[in-house]
């Protein structure tokens, strides 16, 4: 019989090193398309019979990335960049790259000479989305995604297919979302490091076969007793929540993660893709659906108050703003953050997320301080 | 009861001894940081002052970047909790603190109880931070003590514009070429420190009185170009440096009253 | 895009720049004296469909335009430094941001004055994207902290090499038709329909009369210091589609015809090399970016970022001007259709080598110069030298950099020279 720890194993296997998973698929014949973060539409690419599998980057210090990517590019797109020119996504038959912020525009076309082997798929979200005319323009950029990835897949991309695909990717959502209630009743098992390994995990992995994994941790975490947590709790907004030496940092302090806002994590996962028209038309209108996020426009975004109604819901006595050093879009939104968390009440902690660093001896400083004060 | 506070930092290393609590007994700094012999050093130093051995003390608590290693040590401590329980100890009308390091900086609030309410860091850069003061001192040919009384010569402050610690270098050698005064120099640096830290101050919010902790506060130049910044007034306490070893100390008092 | 070059004119100014230093108090004079009489005012965006609010009569300032005059007059720093202190702003956004969004606080106090020139503040936003996604967050967060509305056109990317697809045209376009009746619904005007056709075709005059006055600079020697032509993108942004530019632009090829007929130029030196300039101006370091060109005799004829305005379509028509605003903007194309541009450019004017503005606010031209200058290298076959920078941030140049690589960059040309001269 498997237990808990063996499912986490699995899962940290593939989070630490996706290259097992996607060697794993094209071992077995699949296709593999990598997904730029985030709002990419995998489900196009899983009704076509391939695997999405999420590029996150990872912790390196680039080497040759920076002949095409300035020293204040992002780390996330810097490192993917990285990895793409020194051939470690080899076998990846494309990449789907949504153009969410001018980094990712800069990207694309350093893509395109620096890693000539894995062509690109770039698409564009469309941002004013108030007008009936922003669906119809993403419907049919999505149609232009589905047309390039049927050429790779050698076969037409059914509606019946996409459909049956949003409801994999829906169910899955819905048992992530499960999974981040439950763990916290046992917060004593699902530390910070695991509660993110279970979600970073999903990019790498057929969605269905995640889920049937997520859904026996999901059950055997019911079977055990509820567990008073006697530490600290917070939550945590930003891109990622990397690495996961930066996790333990918590975990040391006696810090649980109880929610999350992170791009990575639960900002994906917790908007339902709806019916509407086609599929292709549902696939569009999730995207509209989409609030409280750095990379979609909202007249006075709502993810100030989201991030202390979660506080709020979890009872976190503090919120974790990870901010991705270079990342605009979630720079800009700092100072509403911390605002917000000010006026509520509620301590925040500003930091520095960076790939290429691994000298976390700052974070560790602000993290013991944090929680020694919160 | 006597409680020792160790705060190991990037440059230097400081102790306190504290009687009951209350009374500093005794005091001593090291000018080598973490990773050297500096905290053995400093800790052999305080306790032969007064002729004590390591059971005198009910508790040893360390701080600092090189809090993790001191194995003696009963427990640590944030450098961040110790500095502003220590600047609280010393000041109490005090309720923001500004702390530059050998390498961070870093704006501290406290409640009207004294308590850490809330911190700002700086960015992994040099700049802003005593690093930076040291590569500029190197480059002058004079010692990071000395800068203070450099700046009080000063008759009109030389503009330093860059924040990288390479360009400022490299603006303070063409400014030496086109032979500017030492003393505009050295005051102009103190303004990019101060303009630096300002930032981070302000970011957290400035509640007065305002004070300054650790080993750069002994530099009157960065004090005065910071005081200029914020507009206001910096309070310097004589034990700025022991700060955190202070505050070290008064958690170790409190642990030991806990335990009682 | 401002009045103010950092360094002191010798002789008096040229008529035409008298009439821009008239033209742009106005615009502000206008923009004031509306909000004195209670009506509302807007800022923008610098490549936002200006002719709609023009058609309007609706009062517009652009804080790109301003943010760059307020650097270049050497007073962004404290604003820069309020944004990133009191305001919290990270010091990596773009520096027009963080000084305008300091600025748009400060302005709330009526006895505040330091900036110059000092905008009302604003009732609305009018943004496009079509320069940066920054612009966006940058507008989002104008929108929270004042609490007005933002009226939207989304530009996209043209992230592939071929023209945008219909569809995108589409989208664009009924975003134009919305925006017009939405504004009709706040500012409580109707839109003359007659006479915005009118102002399409007076800023199609104005583009195409700036675009024939930059080409004059093709000759050799220039006629032109090529960061003049700065002074004039104040006209491009605030008043596209102002019969008053018309006549300025008018004013400015009479006097560059005259320095042709007399063979005189407007650079200070003699001109020994020609280059393309990359990126928009150091604006707070104008002044040292032109006293070293010119010691280098070194003439920056051509840049990329003044014929950013050059918008074209036919008026009447929505979709032609919708895909003008999609394809306008350097930031809006991909690097390979950038490039090939600009070595086009490089070779119509002859250039000797190409000077680039690594700025560290502007991420998109950042990349176009890491990824493209390959590109210009290989097919122009002339060297490229980049320098660290900022169009607003002084703390981000460094003097001595920028001389030692202008003076690598001139070493080179110098040997391409001689090697072609045998």
């Amino acid at each position: 019989m498997v237990n808990l720890d063996s499912l986490f194993n699995e899962l940290d296997t593939i989070a630490v090193n996706p290259r097992i998973a996607l060697d794993k698929y094209l071992v077995s014949g699949k296709k593999v398309i990598g997904c730029f973060p985030i709002y990419t539409p995998e489900e196009l690419v899983h009704a076509a019979g391939m695997i999405p599998m999420g590029l996150w980057g990872g912790q390196t210090t680039p080497s040759v990335a920076g002949q095409y990517a300035p020293i204040f590019t992002c780390s996330l797109l810097r490192s993917c960049l990285e990895f793409g020119m020194l051939g470690k996504y080899q076998g990846i038959s494309a990449a789907l790259m949504p153009m969410l912020c001018d980094t990712y525009r800069g990207v694309s076309g350093a893509w395109r000479v620096g890693v000539k082997d894995i062509p690109l798929i770039a698409f564009i979200h469309p941002q004013n989305r108030k007008l009936a005319a922003s669906r119809e323009f993403l419907a049919a950029e999505y149609g232009a995604v589905k047309t390039k990835l049927e050429a790779i897949a050698g076969h037409v991309i059914s509606d019946a297919a996409i459909k049956n695909s949003i409801g994999v990717y829906n169910a899955h959502q819905a048992a992530i979302r499960e999974f981040c209630e439950v763990a916290n009743d046992h917060l004593d098992v699902v530390t910070p490091k695991i509660r993110h390994t279970v979600m970073k995990s999903s990019h790498f992995m057929e969605k269905g076969a995640h889920t049937a994994i997520v859904s026996q941790i999901i059950d055997k975490l019911k079977q055990l007793p509820i567990h008073q947590w006697k530490g600290k709790k917070v939550i945590l907004t930003g891109i990622t929540g990397e690495p996961d030496d930066l996790l333990d940092l918590f975990a040391e302090n006696k810090i649980a993660v109880v929610g999350d806002d992170l791009a990575q994590e639960s900002r994906q996962f917790r908007t339902d893709i709806p019916k509407c028209g086609g599929p292709l038309e549902s696939l569009a209108q999730q995207w509209l659906d989409r609030t409280a996020c750095s990379t979609v426009h909202e007249v006075n975004s709502s993810r100030g108050k989201l991030i202390v109604d979660l506080a709020r819901k979890y009872g976190a006595q503090g919120i974790a703003i990870c901010l991705m050093k270079f990342c605009d879009v979630e720079e800009y939104e700092y100072p509403m953050l911390v605002k917000a968390a000010e006026d509520a009440g509620i301590p925040s902690l500003s930091l520095e997320i960076d790939q290429s660093t691994m000298n976390n001896e700052q974070s560790r400083t602000k993290i013991q301080s944090f929680a020694e004060m919160i | 009861m006597l409680t020792m506070g160790l705060d190991i930092g990037s440059t230097a290393c400081k102790c306190i001894i504290l009687e009951d609590g209350k009374n500093i007994l005794g005091r001593a700094v090291v000018s080598s940081g973490a990773g050297t012999v500096g905290a053995q050093k400093v800790y052999d130093e305080a306790l032969a002052m007064h002729s004590l051995k390591r059971e005198d003390l009910g508790r040893l608590m360390v701080t600092g970047y090189g809090r993790f290693s001191f194995e003696t040590a009963d427990n640590q401590k944030s450098e961040l909790s110790c500095h502003a329980k220590g600047i609280a100890f010393l000041m109490p009308t005090v309720r923001t603190i500004i702390d530059i390091g050998g390498q961070d900086a870093k704006a501290l609030r406290l409640n009207a109880k004294g308590m850490l309410d809330s911190f700002v860091m700086n960015d992994k850069c040099a700049a802003g931070t005593g690093k930076f003061l040291e590569v500029m001192a190197g480059r002058l040919n004079l010692q990071t003590e000395e800068l203070g009384e450099w700046d009080a010569k000063a008759t009109e402050e030389a503009s330093i514009s860059s924040t990288c610690t390479v360009f400022a270098e490299s603006e303070v050698i063409s400014k030496l070429s086109m032979n500017v005064n030492l003393a505009d120099l050295v005051a102009g640096i103190h303004r990019s420190v101060a303009k630096r830290v300002a930032v981070l101050a302000y970011r957290n919010g400035i509640v007065k009185d305002v004070a300054m902790s650790g080993g750069v506060a002994l530099n009157k130049g960065v004090v005065r170009a910071l005081g200029e910044e914020l507009k206001t007034e910096i309070l310097v306490h004589a034990d700025c440096q022991l700060a955190g070893a202070l505050g070290a100390a008064l958690f170790a008092w409190e642990e030991l009253c806990k335990q009682a | 895009m401002t009045e103010t070059v950092a360094q002191k004119p010798k002789r008096p100014l040229p008529k035409s720049r008298v009439m821009v230093a008239a033209q742009t108090a106005k615009v502000y004079q206008d923009a004031w004296d509306a909000k004195a009489r209670g009506e509302k005012i807007g800022w923008s965006t610098a490549i936002f469909p200006q002719e709609i609010c023009e058609t309007m009569g609706i009062p517009v300032l652009y804080p790109e335009n301003n943010a760059a005059a307020i650097s270049a007059k050497h007073l962004g720093d404290d604003l820069i430094a309020y944004a990133e202190g009191q305001m919290r702003y990270p010091m990596n956004i773009c520096s027009y941001a963080r000084l305008n969004l300091a600025l748009a606080e400060k302005i709330q106090d009526p006895a505040y004055n330091t900036a110059d020139p000092l905008l009302p503040s604003p009732d609305f936003v009018l943004l496009a994207n079509n320069s940066c996604t920054q612009l966006m967050k940058w507008y989002e967060q104008l929108s929270h902290n004042l609490n007005i509305p933002i009226f939207f056109v989304d530009c996209l990317f043209n992230y592939d090499e071929e023209k945008p697809a219909a569809y995108k045209v589409t989208y664009i376009r009924k975003q134009i038709e919305s925006y017009i009746a939405e504004m009709e619904k706040f500012s409580g005007k109707k839109f003359d329909w007659d006479k915005f056709l009118e102002v399409q075709k007076r800023s199609q005059i104005n583009s195409k009369l700036f675009d024939d006055i930059i080409q004059l600079n093709t000759r050799v020697p220039a006629p032109v210091n090529g960061f003049d032509f700065f002074n004039y993108m104040s006209c491009l942004v605030l008043c596209r589609g102002k019969e008053s530019t018309t006549e300025i632009f008018k004013q400015l090829k009479l006097e560059i015809e005259e320095h042709i007929a007399n063979g005189t130029t407007s650079f200070p030196a003699k001109e020994e090399y020609r280059v393309h300039w990359e990126g928009i101006a150091c604006w707070p370091n104008l002044g040292h970016n032109l006293k070293t060109l010119k010691n280098y005799g070194v003439n920056a004829v051509i840049n990329g970022y003044v014929t950013a305005w050059n918008i074209v379509y036919e008026p009447g028509n929505l979709d032609s001007m919708a895909y003008a605003y999609a394809t306008s903007s350097t930031n809006s194309l991909t690097t390979e259709t950038i490039m090939n541009m600009r070595s086009d450019t490089i070779k119509k004017f002859d250039c000797d080598g190409m000077l680039c503005h690594v700025n560290r606010s502007c991420k998109m031209m950042t990349f176009h110069i890491f990824v493209g200058r390959n590109i210009v290298e290989e097919k122009t076959g002339v060297p490229c030298s980049n320098f660290d920078g900022d169009q607003s941030d002084s703390r981000v140049y460094s003097e001595a950099q920028f001389e030692t690589r202008v003076q690598g960059l001139v070493e080179i040309m110098k040997e391409n020279k001689e090697a072609k001269n045998g």
